[in-house]
C-alpha cells in the first residue's frame, strides 16, 4: 500500500481527533456545544475548526492540493485563534497537536511497511504548514493593530478636514513649504 | 538540559474551569478585553455618584467604604421599580434555549457569556436576599454574597453584552438579558464605575449637544462643508437649515454621521434627498445627537438626553420629527420615550408625509418617523427618480442593526429601499438576519478601539456570515441603518471579509437619486469614480459645444 493510502484510511478518525483536541482548548462547559451543533452559522467556531482540520490533514498527507486552497481553508480558523484569549503559542500550538496523533495512529503502520521516510516527510509538511499559519497569524495581528489606528482617524475624519480648512484660512497659517 | 514543555502542555493550559465551579472562577482583566474607565472629572461634572479614580487591571478598585450597602440598596430599589426585573430574576427555568444564541458566547466560548449565566451573576445575589431557599441554603442553591470580586465580575460581563436582545428572541419566557445588563450597569454606576467611551460622549451630549462636544457654530460649519462636497459631486448645493422656527419637520440623526467616515456620506445622502424634495425642515444644534449614550448608563441619564428632542420640537414649533439612521436611538424612542418624556408637546401631530399623504399611524404616540420608512413610502408612490445602475459596481447585502430590527421591527422598509437603489442584492444566511440578526459586536457603547480584539471575537458570527456571502456570491458591500454600525462594521469586515465596504442606506439612495438640474454624475458621494460612466454623453456634449 502506498503511504498516501494509509493516510487516507485514517483521515476521518484523525480529523475528528484533532478537532476534538482543538475543542478541548476551550472551557470544559462549552465543548459539548462545540461538538454537537452542526449549523455553520449557529456554531461558527466548530465549522471553522472542521474546515481547517480537513485541509490541514490533506496537506499533511501529501494530497495534491495547491497552497492557496490550503491557505484559504486555514485563514478563517487562524483569524479566530488570533483574536481569542490565547497566548500566541496557545493560539497556534494546536497545529502541533496533530503530531502526537499522527505518531500514534499512522506511524506504526508505515514503519511496518518500511515507509518511515514517507512518514517523516508528512511531519515536515506539518512543520511547513505551521510556519504558514504563523505568517497568517502575524498578518492578522497587524490588521488588528492597524484597525485601532484607522478607527480613531475615521472617528474624527470630518473634524480633521474642518480643522485643516480653518488653519488654511487663518492669517497665522504657516506655509509648509 | 532544561526541560521544554511539550506542545500539549503549552496548549492545554486552558482556563481553570474544570477545576472550579463556574461561579468561583474569576475573570482575568487582560488588555484588549476591558474598556478604559471613565475619568473622575467627567463623572463629577455629570453628578454621577461616588466618582473616583480606578483602574480595571488593578487589584483594588477604590470602591467607596460602604459599597456593599450602596449596591444592596440600589438593587432593592430597582427590584421595586421594575417589575420586569423581579420577574426575570424569578422565572428563568435554566432551559438553556438562550445559551448558544449570544455572539459573545459564540466568539469567546466563555460560559459566562451564555445569556443565562450572564443573568445568573446577578440572580445569585438576588437569591441570597430575596428567595426563601437562597436565604436558607445559600451556596447549595446558587446563592452567594456580594464581595469585591463579584463586583469585578459584574463589570467584566456587563461590558461584554451589547444589549442586543438576540437571546430574548429564543427564551420561552421572553427574559430580556439586555435589560438585566442595563440594570447591572446602573448598579455599577452607583459605586462610581463607568467606562470612558460611554461617559465622555454623555458629557459632551449633555453640555454641547453632540458626542464630540463641538460648539454649535462649528457644528454648523462642518455640516456646510458636507453641503459643499454634495455640490462637488452633483453640481447642486443643498440647503442646511439650522435652528429655524416654523418648519413642519425637525430632523435628528446621530452626530457620528457629521464627524465620522463613512457616516458623513450617509449624511450627505440626507442633505441631497431633502433638497430634491424641497422638504420643509430644520436641523437643531441643541438636539443634534439622536444617539443616546445615556441609555448605556442609567435610565435617568437616557431620559435626560432624550428630553432634548421634544424640547427642541416644542421650541421650534415643528409638527413632527424625522429621525436618521441610528440604532439605539430607535430603541429608546420606541420602548422608553413615552415613559421618559411623553406625551409629545401639543404642537406636534401624527406624522403625515407631505408628498404621499401617508399617515404614519405607527408614530401616533412618539411623532417620530424613521427615515427608512419615509423613503420607502416615497419610492412606493413613485416620488423619486432613481437610477440604480449607478450602484451597479456593488453587490450589496444588508445588516439588520439589532435595535431597529428587534426593538421596532424595521425589517422590510430598508430592504425595499435598498432593492430600489441597487440592482444587486444578496441576503446573508437566514439565521443571521432580520429578527435573528447577529450584532456588530460593539453596540451599547462598546465601539471603542482599546477592545478591538474583543470586538473581532464578538463580531465573528456577523463577520463569518458576511464572509460566506462574499465568497459564495461575490458580495462586496454591506449596507446598514445605524451609525454605530457604520463605525464598527468597517474594521469587522476588514478583518473577517476584507474587500467588503460598508455604508448607510441613504448614501446609496443619493448615489442613485436623479436630481432636477444636476450635473452628470461621474463620481459617487465618496468622490470615487463611477466605474460605469460611459464617455458617450461627454463626447456628444463636447461635440455639441464644438459645433
Ligand atoms: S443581549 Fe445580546 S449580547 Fe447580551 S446576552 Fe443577549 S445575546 Fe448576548
Ligand atoms: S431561555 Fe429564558 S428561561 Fe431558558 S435559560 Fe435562557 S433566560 Fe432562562
Amino acid at each position: 500500500m502506498k503511504a498516501i493510502a494509509v493516510f487516507r484510511n485514517h483521515k476521518e478518525e484523525l480529523v475528528r481527533l484533532w478537532t476534538e483536541a482543538v475543542f478541548n482548548t476551550y472551557p470544559f462547559e462549552t465543548t459539548g456545544f462545540l461538538r454537537t451543533k452542526k449549523d455553520p452559522f449557529g456554531n461558527p467556531v466548530a465549522d471553522m475548526t472542521r474546515e481547517a482540520a480537513a485541509a490541514l490533514y490533506d496537506a499533511v498527507a501529501g494530497e495534491n492540493v495547491d497552497i492557496e486552497t490550503t491557505r484559504n481553508a486555514l485563514d478563517r480558523f487562524i483569524k479566530l485563534r488570533a483574536v481569542q484569549k490565547f497566548t500566541p503559542s496557545q493560539g497556534l500550538g494546536v497545529f502541533s497537536l496533530m503530531k502526537p496523533l499522527l505518531r500514534k495512529h499512522v506511524m506504526p503502520e508505515l514503519v511496518i511497511q518500511k515507509k518511515l521516510a514517507d512518514y517523516l516527510e508528512a511531519e515536515s509538511r506539518l512543520d511547513s504548514l505551521t510556519l504558514l499559519a504563523f505568517d497568517l497569524y502575524v498578518k492578522d495581528r497587524e490588521v488588528l493593530a492597524q484597525s485601532r489606528i484607522t478607527e480613531i482617524r475615521n472617528q474624527y475624519a470630518q473634524l480633521a478636514r474642518w480643522a485643516q480648512k480653518l488653519n488654511a484660512a487663518s492669517p497665522l497659517a504657516v506655509d509648509d513649504e | 538540559m532544561a526541560k521544554l514543555p511539550t506542545p500539549q502542555m503549552l496548549v492545554s493550559s486552558r482556563p481553570a474551569f474544570p477545576d472550579k465551579a463556574w461561579l468561583d472562577t474569576k475573570p482575568e482583566f487582560a488588555p484588549g478585553s476591558y474598556c478604559y474607565p471613565a475619568k473622575k472629572e467627567t463623572m463629577e461634572l455629570l453628578h454621577m455618584p461616588n466618582p473616583h479614580d480606578w483602574d480595571p487591571a488593578a487589584e483594588d478598585w477604590n470602591l467607596p467604604d460602604n459599597w456593599e450597602k450602596i449596591l444592596c440598596d440600589a438593587f432593592e430599589e430597582r427590584l421595586e421599580k421594575h417589575r420586569s426585573l423581579k420577574l426575570f430574576m424569578d422565572i428563568c427555568v435554566r432551559c438553556g434555549a438562550c445559551a448558544d444564541k449570544c455572539h459573545f458566547f459564540l466568539g469567546t466560548n466563555d460560559p459566562k457569556n451564555m445569556p443565562v449565566l450572564r443573568a445568573e451573576l446577578l440572580r445569585s445575589l438576588y437569591r441570597r436576599d430575596h428567595a426563601m431557599l437562597g436565604r436558607l441554603l445559600g451556596k447549595r442553591v446558587g446563592a452567594r454574597s456580594w464581595d469585591k470580586n463579584v463586583v469585578k465580575e459584574l463589570f467584566y460581563y456587563a461590558y461584554q453584552c451589547t444589549e442586543c436582545r438576540r437571546c430574548s428572541l429564543f427564551c420561552p419566557y421572553g427574559i430580556d438579558t439586555a435589560e438585566i445588563t442595563a440594570i447591572v450597569r446602573e448598579l455599577l454606576h452607583e459605586v462610581g464605575l463607568g467606562i470612558h467611551w460611554i461617559m465622555d460622549p454623555v458629557k459632551n451630549c449633555s453640555f454641547t449637544g453632540n458626542h464630540l462636544g463641538i460648539q454649535p457654530h462649528s457644528f454648523k460649519e462642518i455640516v456646510e462643508m458636507l453641503a459643499d462636497d454634495c455640490e462637488t459631486v452633483t453640481g447642486i448645493r443643498p440647503k442646511t437649515p439650522f435652528n429655524e422656527k416654523g418648519h413642519e419637520i425637525l430632523f435628528i440623526t446621530p452626530s457620528g454621521d457629521v464627524f465620522a467616515d463613512p457616516g458623513i456620506y450617509t449624511f450627505m445622502g440626507y442633505l441631497l434627498l431633502f433638497h430634491e424634495l424641497d422638504l420643509d425642515y430644520t436641523f437643531s444644534t441643541y438636539a443634534s445627537e439622536g444617539g443616546n449614550f445615556g441609555s448605556f448608563t442609567t435610565f435617568n441619564m437616557a431620559k435626560k438626553l432624550n428630553a432634548k428632542m421634544y424640547a427642541e420640537a416644542e421650541r421650534l414649533g415643528v409638527k413632527w420629527i424625522l429621525g436618521g439612521e441610528c440604532g439605539h436611538m430607535w430603541r429608546v424612542i420606541n420602548q422608553y420615550m413615552a415613559t421618559y418624556n411623553g406625551p409629545a408637546p401639543s404642537n406636534m401631530q401624527t406624522p403625515v408625509s407631505p408628498y404621499t399623504g401617508t399617515v404614519f399611524a405607527n408614530a401616533a404616540s412618539t411623532k417620530m418617523v424613521h427615515i427608512a420608512e419615509f423613503t420607502a413610502d416615497l419610492i412606493h408612490h413613485g416620488k423619486l427618480n432613481l437610477d440604480p445602475s449607478r450602484n451597479d459596481h456593488i453587490i450589496t447585502t444588508f445588516h439588520d442593526s439589532c435595535n431597529p430590527a428587534r426593538a421596532m421591527g424595521l425589517l422590510d422598509e430598508p430592504r425595499y429601499v435598498l432593492k430600489a437603489v441597487c440592482n444587486n442584492f444578496v441576503e446573508m444566511p437566514e439565521n443571521t438576519i432580520r429578527e435573528q440578526t447577529f450584532c456588530c459586536g460593539a453596540g451599547s457603547g462598546l465601539n471603542t478601539e482599546e477592545i478591538m480584539e474583543l470586538r473581532m471575537r464578538s463580531g465573528m458570527p456577523r463577520g463569518n456570515a458576511l464572509r460566506y456571502v462574499q465568497q459564495k456570491f461575490g458580495v462586496n458591500h454591506m449596507a446598514c441603518v445605524c451609525a454605530i454600525d457604520r463605525a464598527t462594521l468597517p474594521p469587522l469586515a476588514n478583518y473577517w471579509a476584507p474587500g467588503v465596504t460598508v455604508s448607510g442606506l441613504h448614501e446609496l439612495v443619493a448615489n442613485a437619486l436623479v436630481m432636477k438640474g444636476e450635473a452628470k454624475r461621474t463620481m459617487d458621494l465618496r468622490q470615487e469614480d463611477l466605474p460605469n460612466v460611459t464617455d458617450d454623453d461627454d463626447a456628444a456634449q463636447a461635440q455639441g459645444e464644438g459645433q
